[in-house]
């Protein structure tokens, strides 16, 4: 089989899953805990296997990329047509390997964990789906075939959050990261159809000229600005940087496979993979570079600052992740891009590892103590020990109060335009009963 | 005048008025009205199959020569007949008596005879046929929805006021009427189709009304219909201007209801407004003036209309499941019971707000690229609505679905065999026609060249060429 058969085979195979699971279920059909357990992992196990085997085929006959068109394209309509065409090159094969293997390994790790749980069933549909769209961002030929992956990803990451849904708190965080996800994607939305409009592409062919990691921008102008802008805002609102960073601790409240699969591994690197992808683009504008290492290293500062003071496990190794996150997006806007790509698997990996191991981090830590003979040094001597007293105090507080991103976004975002929404009501008419 | 084989338009009709006598005096009324409704979907679909072999020509009905069935209404009228079907499929045992079936049979039969007018005189008298159950109360106690009623009336009048304005009553002829009627037309059209800022009264209706027969009178689109039928006939420059307005207004509608959703707490009135909001987006991707917007909104009213009928019908069925909770504004919880509901309600609520991998994201992607070529601000403007409606949307979910289960429900059943079957349908429509658009555009594309041509749209590309 060709590297272009087996690269559909990969995207396909995690999709038809999905579909045929949820058709069965629709209909009044069961799978049991055992048979999804033996589904799930053959179909990871495949997975891997024709990830390693186009590996292999890309290396043995000396291809940089692949190149694969489904049809001439997805609709047509005038001048306008809607391509669907899927790539794996040397940016998204190491991603999407990363991807199979670690979904696979919270697959495997989910059987045991959520075993008996009401929601198994669910739980496993949507890591099926979501290893769909989180294949297909990173496959993705165009913008336009990202979007959809990008929007799948975040539709289960909100359900994954909901997960315990006879509970008020992830019900509540779930509807506020969901919103902030609106908002983020609006921008790549914008991006897209400006793209198009102004450039009539977005397609990394149309975008680019070379093969990554040698490509060329081949936008200009103020409008290649607006684009690159766009599309950094959007990477900020899936990696949980800058403006939108306050929904990473909130997703916190989904299961700790989804936690680690989501929030650890694949779903917040999507956005540092976005501007690996469209580097070009970034560096062809100063302001757009500038907003990206600014809004990397603000958010890094405040998550390293925040992770310190979170009592619990989960909280502290999401803003230990939105750390990371911030520096790979500063790596990225000084354009060390090799450095960025193995901060991103490696961090990728160990954050997995953490999450799947949170609910055992008392455990694990007698363990090690035990085993370095109770002689674990205090980890308290940090760089904030040599400011003066009153700026620590203030940071702590401020850090207490996870940067008070809340409140302000409560109070300057949500309040007015809600009163907004309200006074909008003098157009309606109420009363009467039914 | 080209004629179809067969008198299909007729049995279409004649199935749904008889079906209403015999659903009205049956002793099992559902079945009644699921015979007729079967016999009307089939005969819509035929003269839909007929008029793709005859080249989406004109074709008139042999028996009835003032209907007609074009590239443009042929589609909407089998649609409109199957969702007719689902809608009395779906409906549940309190809602489905022999007055209110063969209510929602005269709904429909009013409906496809404005879809299927071929002159304006009919087609007014379908738009005042289509209020007739309302008014007539067929839906029960309708103390109030005497506002709904008013502007249903209202829009007939303005409509029915055009046509004395305009002398005569060809629909080709539009193009010839004077300013003050083709004004009425379109007021007949905001207040149909609950324009801001007259739209208040659908979402009362929402609030207040019939769910069900509501789901068809909103889905009939004939607001957009007539827009449509209006621009496939070489309308004149201060016309195109007053379409320039009602894009407009569409588009405020669709930017207010989405925003003015923040502020309700009520799954019905939140339901309404999401509805409209997206509903608007058919007439501002038709005022687009682009080949992309235009088909866009044509298949955004499929999407419109098989969604909007799925979340409408699952939520009546759920208030009927939980009595004592009609328009409830805490958590219910339904979701640990009724998963399957919960799961179409989400798909079904996903193709409406445009999520990728339904039909409702081709046609939304459709709509802003249209949009961005000749009015950027409406291809900036909807995806800002499209954005709160999803939030809307989900916390319509939330409430119904998730939180902690209410004590008074105790144990409710999940989709039942009679109801899980038609929301598949729509379900796969949704999903399938996401994953192959092509051949749902190719429905549609007939539809927009007309109205392309009636525009000077081809002309224009083939100067730019």
């Amino acid at each position: 089989m060709s590297p272009e058969n087996l690269s559909f085979l990969l995207l396909a195979i995690p999709g038809i899953t999905f579909t045929a699971l949820s058709l069965i279920w629709l209909l009044g059909g069961r799978v049991t805990e055992h048979a999804m357990s033996r589904l799930t992992k053959g179909v990871y196990a495949t997975l891997t296997l024709i990830v390693g085997i186009i590996f292999w085929k890309m290396w043995q006959s000396d291809l940089h990329s692949v190149r694969v068109s489904v049809g001439d394209h997805w609709f047509k309509v005038a001048h306008y047509e809607f391509p669907l065409t899927i790539l794996l090159d040397r940016l998204s094969l190491p991603i999407v390997g990363i991807t199979v293997i670690l979904a696979g390994v919270v697959g495997s790790f989910s059987v045991r964990y959520l075993h008996r749980d009401p929601g198994f069933f669910r739980f496993f549909l949507l890591l099926h789906l979501f290893t769909f769209g989180a294949l297909l961002v990173f496959m993705a030929d165009s913008l336009d075939v990202l979007l959809g992956g990008w929007e799948i990803v975040g539709i289960t990451s909100v359900l994954l959050i909901g997960f315990f849904q006879y509970r008020p708190d992830p019900v509540k965080n779930a509807l506020r990261v969901f919103a902030t996800y609106r908002v983020a994607d609006l921008f790549m939305l914008m991006g897209v159809f400006l793209a198009h409009h102004w450039f009539k592409t977005a397609s990394w062919n149309g975008m680019f000229s070379g093969e990554w990691p040698g490509h060329v921008n081949n936008l200009n102008g103020n409008a290649a600005t607006i684009v690159a802008v766009m599309l950094v805002f959007a990477a900020s609102g899936k990696s949980a940087q800058g403006p939108f960073c306050g929904w990473l601790a909130r997703a916190m409240e989904g299961p700790t496979p989804s936690s680690a699969i989501f929030y650890g591994a694949i779903s917040v690197h999507a956005g540092a993979y976005l501007l690996l992808r469209i580097e070009p683009l970034i560096h062809s504008s100063w302001i757009a570079t500038s907003l990206v290492i600014f809004i990397g290293s603000t958010t890094a500062f405040l998550g390293t600052l925040v992770h310190r003071t979170c009592a619990d496990a989960k909280t502290s190794l999401a803003y230990a992740a939105q750390t990371q996150l911030g520096l790979i997006f500063v790596e990225i806007g000084l354009g060390w891009t090799t450095f960025a790509i193995i901060h991103l698997i490696s961090h990728a990996v160990l954050r997995t590892l953490q999450f799947l191991r949170s609910p055992s981090m008392l455990r694990d830590y007698n363990r090690v103590h035990s085993a370095a003979g109770g002689q674990i040094d205090p980890t308290g001597e940090h760089y904030e020990s040599f400011l003066p007293k009153k700026i620590q105090l203030w940071l702590y507080r401020a850090a207490l109060g996870r940067g008070f991103y809340d409140p302000i976004v409560d109070r300057f975002i949500v309040a007015p335009v809600v009163g907004l929404a309200r006074l909008l009501g003098i157009f309606e008419f109420r009363g009467g009963k039914s | 005048m080209t004629f179809l084989s067969i008198p299909y338009i007729s049995f279409g009709l004649g199935f749904l008025l008889l079906g209403a006598l015999w659903a009205f005096k049956s002793a099992n009324p559902r079945f009644a009205a699921i015979v007729a409704a079967s016999g009307s979907v089939g005969s819509f679909l035929l003269s839909t199959i007929e008029v793709a072999k005859a080249g989406h020509r004109r074709l008139f009905d042999p028996w009835l020569s003032f209907f007609e069935a074009d590239a443009l209404d042929a589609v909407p009228m089998a649609f409109f007949a199957a969702l007719t079907l689902i809608v009395i499929i779906l409906a549940p045992k309190r809602d489905s008596g022999g007055k209110a079936l063969a209510g929602i049979l005269l709904l429909a039969a009013a409906t496809q005879t404005t879809y299927a007018a071929a002159d304006l005189a009919v087609l007014a008298t379908g738009w005042w046929l289509t209020s007739l159950p309302f008014v007539m109360r067929m839906f029960g106690e309708a103390r109030s929805q005497k506002l709904a009623q008013g502007f249903l009336i209202a829009s007939s009048i303005a409509l029915t006021a055009a046509i004395a304005v305009l002398h005569h009553i060809e629909i080709d002829e539009i193009s010839h009427a004077s300013n003050l009627a083709f004004g009425l037309i379109i007021l007949a059209v905001v207040l149909r189709k609950g324009l801001f800022p007259l739209h208040g009264w659908m979402i009362s209706s929402f609030e207040h009304g019939p769910l069900l027969p509501l789901a068809l009178l909103f889905n009939g689109h004939l607001g957009a219909l007539l827009i449509a039928r209006s621009e496939t006939t070489a309308l004149t420059l201060s016309e195109r201007h007053v379409l320039e307005f009602l894009s407009m207004a569409a588009l405020v509608t669709a930017l207010m209801t989405s925003l003015r959703g923040f502020a309700e707490k009520k799954p019905r009135r939140m339901l309404g407004l999401l509805c409209l909001s997206q509903a608007s987006f058919i007439l501002a991707g038709i005022a687009t003036a682009s080949a992309e917007g235009i088909t866009g909104a044509l298949v955004h009213w499929l999407v419109v209309a098989a969604a909007s009928t799925g979340l409408i019908a699952i939520v009546r069925v759920l208030e009927v499941r939980v009595s004592g909770s009609a328009d409830p504004t805490a958590h219910l919880g339904l979701a640990t019971k009724a998963p399957r509901l919960a799961t179409f309600f989400l798909v079904c609520g996903f193709a409406l707000i445009g999520l990728p991998g339904t039909l409702g994201y081709c046609a939304e992607d459709l709509i802003f690229h249209g949009a961005l070529e000749n009015h950027p601000w409406i291809g900036i403007a909807l995806p800002i609505a499209t954005a709160f409606n999803a939030i809307n949307l989900l916390r319509i979910f939330n409430i119904l679905f998730l939180g902690v289960l209410p004590k008074h429900v105790i144990d409710i059943p999940d989709a039942l065999p009679r109801e899980r079957w038609p929301l598949t349908l729509i379900v796969v429509f949704l999903i399938a026609g996401g994953i192959f658009p092509s051949q749902i555009l190719r429905w549609r594309e007939n539809a927009a060249h007309e109205i392309e041509a009636g525009l000077g749209l081809e002309q224009k590309e083939h100067h730019g060429h």
